[in-house]
């Protein structure tokens, strides 16, 4: 079996699709560990724009809304989500029209399970997010999602503190979104060290306050906090550090 | 800034109002301006109660001039007093906000001095938000029974969402528990702010006046009004006063009084009547299908499947056929799945397989439809009621130890006016 490893962008993945359309059966990845059986044949996948562009074509021709659902659902943190998406698009090929809500094809179910977890992701973090002042006055958050989602969460927190200077730093991906008052960009981020302003201690501890006092202690319900707001999310929260 | 023990007072004293929603307003950012709203809303929290923290849900003041029964800051109950400035409950939300703890503000008042003053304040501290600390934050601010009607518009025009809880689901003991407050003094600025909503609704206007509507709130199981009278209730509120939401919050008794009773009401019965009132909001039911006005919810199947019960003849149907509003009646199937199926079926005749693997539900479901025809339900009335007897079982033992400790006393007040 052929199969196909690009470099993790989506126009060496759309490269990829390129070349493994005519294929039985193949695999593409971005995935370096993946196991390899006996008979794989491993081809790495140059980047070729033009292939990509007949590829982005060819889907926007039968479908024009399906190339804003795969860019986003190649922002998954799951492995496999290159096969997914490979498979998605196959069946939309097959079938000339958008098969989004055809439930019927376990590849559709599977490719809108990426996508629902991405964008649940997306939308717990426009609240989970935690923002804490720097002594210079920008606002830092720094984060470690299950998926790319920092391109996806910049629109909504430039819009929303239009007035603030910000920095969304994604420290497992080593990626940071930067605005400035006026627009934002997304660049290379390693370790950061942050100057506190002279409230944040403050107002966090207010914060804790809060938490503990709208808590109604009679009526615990452990379980479907942890479902809401999973444990892997906590490291970021002030109200769920009380190591002060 | 706003000290810690004012904090907890006052935020322990309205925590136990039940609505926390940060829904329904697309209220658009200004230039140098702080916030927005999020028309489906954001949580941003959640206590270990399972409960959402959306808003910064606090009092400006716990000292009431009231003495209503149930309530813990009635004006003869000794508790921790507090009140705070509008500019500290500003400068809390807006650096809450900052930090992105939250989505907005929930203000409410006990009533001190009179209703005119509170009202006053509360106004002031959400003009202050609009316009100087430039806030375009959700802001969902609780109205003041007998408060002037001009300073009740100013303030509609300011903020996301008003409610006035109507507290009692009858007049007659709206008088014996809260004699201070009138069924007109709640409805009618209820009214008041519908025909403002609807005037600039009509007018193409441009909408100020609370774009994230109206919502109430009514301590059940204090009085002794039915199931069926609460919810007739409830449909002529969402009709005649177009609110988006009627909470409820059952009673437990922690104050001693001998016109209150001794026992609580219990949380399944809140349970049933929010799932009743789903049915009436969502899935086309008419109260009069639900429940008859002297009667009670039943205790043992949510309402959707006793009144599936009730109309067995109707059943099964055809999955691959039948219309969406008769794919809502079927029990276990939700909005969602009945969306999900219709939109499906237009690929490929469904079967079971393909509805399990949708993520579809059929363990109540497999009993009212066929899939291509094939039926997998039990095959007598008695076993349905049994299965279904079963599986609430299971609901209700769930809902129930979410809360059911003893001291969950304090827990079913409504804690604001």
């Amino acid at each position: 079996m052929k199969i196909f490893i690009c470099d993790g962008s989506p126009v060496c993945f759309f490269t990829a699709v390129f070349d493994a359309f005519a294929e039985k059966q193949c695999l593409i990845t971005s995935d370096s560990e993946i196991q390899l059986s006996l008979d794989s044949e491993v081809i790495r996948v140059e980047t070729d724009e033009a292939k990509a562009l007949k590829v982005k074509r060819g889907i926007e021709k039968h479908d024009s809304e399906a190339i804003y659902d795969i860019l986003t659902a190649l922002r998954s943190g799951d492995s496999l989500k290159e096969q997914t998406v490979f498979e998605y698009i196959q069946r939309l090929m097959e079938r000339k029209s958008s098969v989004k809500k055809a439930y019927n094809l376990p590849e559709v179910i599977e490719f809108n399970n990426i996508l629902y977890k991405i964008n649940g992701e997306v939308h717990r973090l426009k609240g989970l997010l935690r923002f804490m002042e720097s002594a210079s006055g920008a606002f830092y958050a720094p984060y470690s999602p299950d998926n790319d989602i920092t391109e996806l969460l910049m629109p909504h927190f430039a819009e929303r503190f239009k007035a603030e200077k910000f920095v969304i730093h994604d420290l497992k991906r080593k990626i940071a979104g930067m605005y400035d008052g006026r627009e934002w960009i997304i660049g290379y981020a390693g370790e950061a060290e942050i100057y506190l302003s002279e409230y944040e201690k403050a107002f966090e501890t207010l914060w804790k306050k809060y938490y503990k006092s709208v808590t109604i202690k009679e009526r615990p319900h452990e379980k479907q906090m942890k479902n809401s707001m999973p444990v892997r999310y906590w490291k970021y929260l002030p109200e769920k550090n009380n190591n002060d | 800034m706003l000290s810690e023990e004012n904090l907890e007072i006052l935020t322990e004293s309205a925590k136990y109002d039940v609505s926390c929603s940060s829904s329904g307003s697309k209220r658009k950012n200004s230039a140098g301006g702080l916030g927005n709203g999020a028309a489906s809303g954001i949580c941003h929290s959640f206590t270990p109660d399972g409960r959402c923290i959306s808003l910064l849900k606090i009092l400006m003041s716990n000292e009431c001039v009231y003495d209503c029964e149930y309530c813990p800051n009635r004006t003869s109950a000794n508790v921790r007093r507090a009140r705070i400035s509008p500019d500290e409950i500003c400068e809390l939300t807006v650096n809450f906000y900052k930090r992105n703890y939250i989505e907005g503000l929930f203000l409410s008042s006990a009533v001190f001095e009179t209703p005119n003053k509170t009202m006053e304040l509360l106004y002031e501290t959400v003009l202050k938000l609009r316009k100087i600390y430039n806030f375009n934050g959700y802001i969902h601010l609780k109205g003041i029974p007998y408060a002037d009607e001009a300073l009740v518009m100013k303030a509609a025009k300011l903020v996301d969402r008003m409610s006035y809880n109507i507290e009692l689901p009858s007049e007659k003991s709206l008088k014996m528990l809260a004699p201070q407050k009138t069924k007109q003094s709640l409805l009618l600025p209820m009214k008041n702010l519908k025909e403002a909503i609807d005037y600039e609704k009509f007018n193409n206007m441009r909408r100020n006046v609370l774009p994230a509507g109206q919502t109430t709130q009514m301590i059940i199981g204090a009085s002794p009004e039915s199931d069926g009278q609460i919810l007739k209730l409830t449909e002529a509120l969402y009709r005649n006063m177009n609110l988006r939401r009627v909470y409820y919050s059952s009673y437990i008794p922690v104050v001693q009084s001998n016109k209150l009773p001794a026992v609580g009401a219990g949380l399944l019965r809140e349970h049933r009547l929010y799932q009743a009132d789903w049915l009436i909001r969502f899935y086309g039911f008419d109260v009069n299908e639900i429940c008859r006005e002297d009667e009670n919810l039943s205790e043992d199947y949510d309402p959707k499947c006793a009144w599936a019960l009730r109309n067995m003849n109707l059943f099964p149907i055809e999955i691959n056929r039948a219309p969406l509003e008769i794919l809502l009646r079927v029990p276990g199937i939700g909005a969602k799945s009945a969306y999900k199926i219709t939109e499906a079926r237009k690929f490929a005749e469904l079967d079971f397989d393909n509805l399990a693997k949708m993520r579809i539900v059929l363990k109540r479901a497999k009993h009212f439809i066929t899939c291509k025809g094939k039926f997998y339900g039990a095959d007598s009335y008695e076993k349905v009621k049994y299965a279904l007897l079963l599986d609430g079982k299971w609901e209700t033992r769930e809902q129930i130890s979410m809360f059911s400790t003893p001291s969950t006393a304090l827990s079913a007040l409504t804690g604001n006016i």
